[in-house]
């Protein structure tokens, strides 16, 4: 307890002025705190969002072929939660490196995760077959990652490990085909996908096309080939010179004219197509950034051992231009994730759009307070996550920040 | 081995770094080469592997001549191993991983044999327990000695040094000079850039001193160090003895 007084003291009222701004900043923080706590338990009505609640996630999918949104949920949660078993069972052969990654109170890790997700479909006052299925698919994921744990110690589990980066996007196209409906199952056209999913399904759609297209762009502006190196400049400058929503817009107006034979692609792909596009422009800055880091040594050892230009690239110069691009990247892909609300000015009905709906409705007239809030909510729970999986990539792919 | 002949060089911005320079190694010589730096040791030196390129003049390795040719370029690149001043190790793989890649991928050998062969090389140069490290985790002779060893496990004809001593902290020198002095009593073929005069007495077959792109003065170390011929030579021995 003094021990604590004594930090507090150190800490916050060392001197007149630091108290000064730590009172001035307390009373702030409280009186923000205690307004929104006010009028989210009392004046708030929160209804919009609970008689909404499937309209906000998953906009006009229809109800009987839900079960295929469930079993995608149910199947990735299975999913994360082997790959984080595997990775937990097989630690780096560097000890000081594992210490790092994984800290030792792992367990902590688990026990937070099983804490919120009992928590939070209780407080969301989700309807008790709901509560029920989330705390089943929190528990599929915690048991896989118990049971991968166990298996995956050892030579099994490494061989495992290779497969991770196969199982994912086989997982993810997979997940597209449940959604849209190949696989003998009823076709559910993409202009009936809305809310939460279509933002997803948009957003994680352009950041995995986006990554290759942004890498081969950063390659040709570098290339030795005046024709190659001057197209791509010529494209990362146009995009990155308009501002998306023109794009959007142009792209559902001209795309139609532009393809052979009026094979107009449905809006919601056209949209998707402007987003890769997009974004790979100023992937490709990011990527363009890392090659210019990685020393030119490097590429000179390589080809003093033998290795083609091309053997080179992929496996000395781009890993670790990759390795130094991650943090710029992730800003990308944050970025790209909140670039999506803009498919509502559009007319796709993804989380805005749907919110925006819901707003019209004159039965929810007025309650644009808590749409909004819980929109951000989401959202950054989204970036969130995905901040977090980066931070966690970039130290396990680079070996030397601790060294 | 090495038989170049009137190589000329300009840089794009006119620098004419290179004026007519001749050498030529047999099997198993040891040459180093040394002058003030600018002269150009280090540019030709990366001529015979074509890391530079050069204008004028001739230069043909182990039979084949050197031309803008890709795939002789890459014939020659596999038979000449490069040893740098900065070691150029590839800092995202492991010890192991930076010796095996290039035999594995250039010469299409299996990866197991690969791999004995390189802990067997990195025996030889001293650092056996560091093969599944990080360059980074590693001291500046440590690296060096890795750099070395990647480039014998493609099993090479000719060794270049392009300074290998210069960065490193002189307590270091000693290791990586013992590992290139054995090389060369086991009958390597090698070409030293370097500034240590001890190894160029004690090890080097000829030395040859470059001054402003020209190779001024070619003698045994004994002449070249106790009586050189040119007055260039003298005032270079009078600024580092």
């Amino acid at each position: 307890m003094a021990a604590l007084i004594q930090r507090l003291r150190r800490d916050y009222f060392a001197n007149r002025v630091d108290a000064a701004i730590s009172v001035l900043l307390l009373l702030l923080l409280g009186t923000a705190l205690v307004a929104v706590a006010r009028w989210a338990l009392f004046q708030a009505q929160w209804a919009v969002i609970q008689v909404n609640a499937t309209l906000f996630a998953l906009g006009r999918y229809p109800l009987e072929q839900q079960w295929r949104l469930w079993l995608i949920t149910a199947l990735l949660a299975a999913a994360s939660g082997s790959s984080w078993g595997l990775l937990r069972a097989l630690p780096r052969r560097d000890r000081r490196l594992e210490a790092e990654l994984w800290p030792a109170n792992d367990r902590i890790a688990v026990a937070s995760f099983a804490a919120l997700a009992l928590a939070i479909p209780a407080l969301l006052g989700l309807s008790p077959g709901l509560q029920l299925r989330w705390w089943l698919i929190s528990a599929l994921l915690l048991a896989s990652r118990w049971a991968c744990g166990r298996w995956g110690r050892g030579r099994r589990g490494r061989q495992a490990l290779r497969l991770l980066p196969l199982a994912w996007p086989c997982l993810y196209l997979f997940a597209l085909g449940l959604i849209g409906g190949g696989l003998g199952l009823i076709s559910v056209p993409p202009g009936e996908w809305g809310g939460l999913l279509l933002t997803l399904v948009q957003a994680s759609l352009a950041i995995l096309l986006c990554f290759p297209l942004g890498v081969l762009l950063a390659l040709g502006r570098r290339s030795k080939l005046p024709l190659l190196r001057w197209s791509s400049v010529l494209y990362i400058e146009f995009i990155r010179g308009a501002p998306l929503i023109t794009l959007l817009f142009l792209g559902q107006n001209i795309l139609g004219f532009l393809l052979p034979g009026g094979v107009a692609p449905e809006r919601v792909w056209r949209a998707s197509l402007v987003l890769t596009l997009f974004a790979a422009a100023y992937l490709a800055e990011a990527v363009r950034a890392g090659l210019a880091a990685v020393p030119r040594g490097q590429l000179e050892a390589a080809r003093s051992l033998g290795l083609s230009t091309a053997q080179a690239m992929a496996r000395v110069v781009l890993p670790q231009a990759i390795r130094t691009a991650v943090p710029a990247m992730v800003g990308q892909f944050i970025s790209l994730l909140q670039d999506t609300t803009l498919l509502s000015l559009i007319g796709l009905l993804e989380l805005l759009g749907t919110a925006r709906t819901v707003m019209a409705n004159p039965a929810f007239l007025g309650r644009n307070a808590e749409v909004y809030l819980t929109l951000a909510i989401l959202f950054w729970c989204c970036c969130a996550a995905l901040g977090l999986g980066s931070r966690a990539l970039e130290r396990r792919l680079n070996p030397n920040t601790t060294a | 081995m090495i038989e170049a002949s009137g190589v000329q060089k300009w840089y794009p911005n006119g620098f004419h770094a290179l004026r007519g320079c001749d050498l030529r190694v047999a099997r198993g010589e040891v040459v180093v080469i040394m002058g003030p730096s600018g002269s150009g040791k280090s540019t030709f030196l990366r001529t015979f592997n074509a890391l530079e390129d050069f204008q004028q003049g001739s230069i043909v390795i182990d039979g084949i001549p050197l031309t803008d040719d890709l795939r002789q370029i890459d014939a020659i690149r596999r038979e000449v191993g490069m040893v740098f001043q900065q070691f150029n190790l590839f800092p995202h793989l492991t010890v192991l991983q930076n010796l095996t890649l290039a035999p594995v991928l250039v010469r299409r050998r299996p990866q197991a044999e690969v791999e004995a062969q390189a802990r067997r090389l990195l025996e030889r140069v001293g650092i056996a327990e560091q093969a599944d490290k990080f360059p980074g985790q590693l001291s500046g002779g440590q690296q060096q000695r890795v750099a070395i060893a990647r480039s014998l496990c493609m099993e090479p004809r000719i060794l270049l040094f392009d300074e290998p001593t210069s960065a490193l902290d002189p307590e270091m020198v000693r290791e990586v000079l013992d590992v290139m002095q054995t090389l060369a009593r086991e009958g390597m073929t090698m070409v030293v850039v370097t500034h240590e005069v001890g190894f160029a007495r004690q090890v080097a077959h000829r030395v040859v001193l470059m001054a402003e792109g020209e190779v001024v003065e070619e003698a045994a170390p004994q002449q070249f160090f106790t009586a050189p011929t040119h007055e260039r030579s003298r005032r270079f021995l009078e600024q580092i003895l």
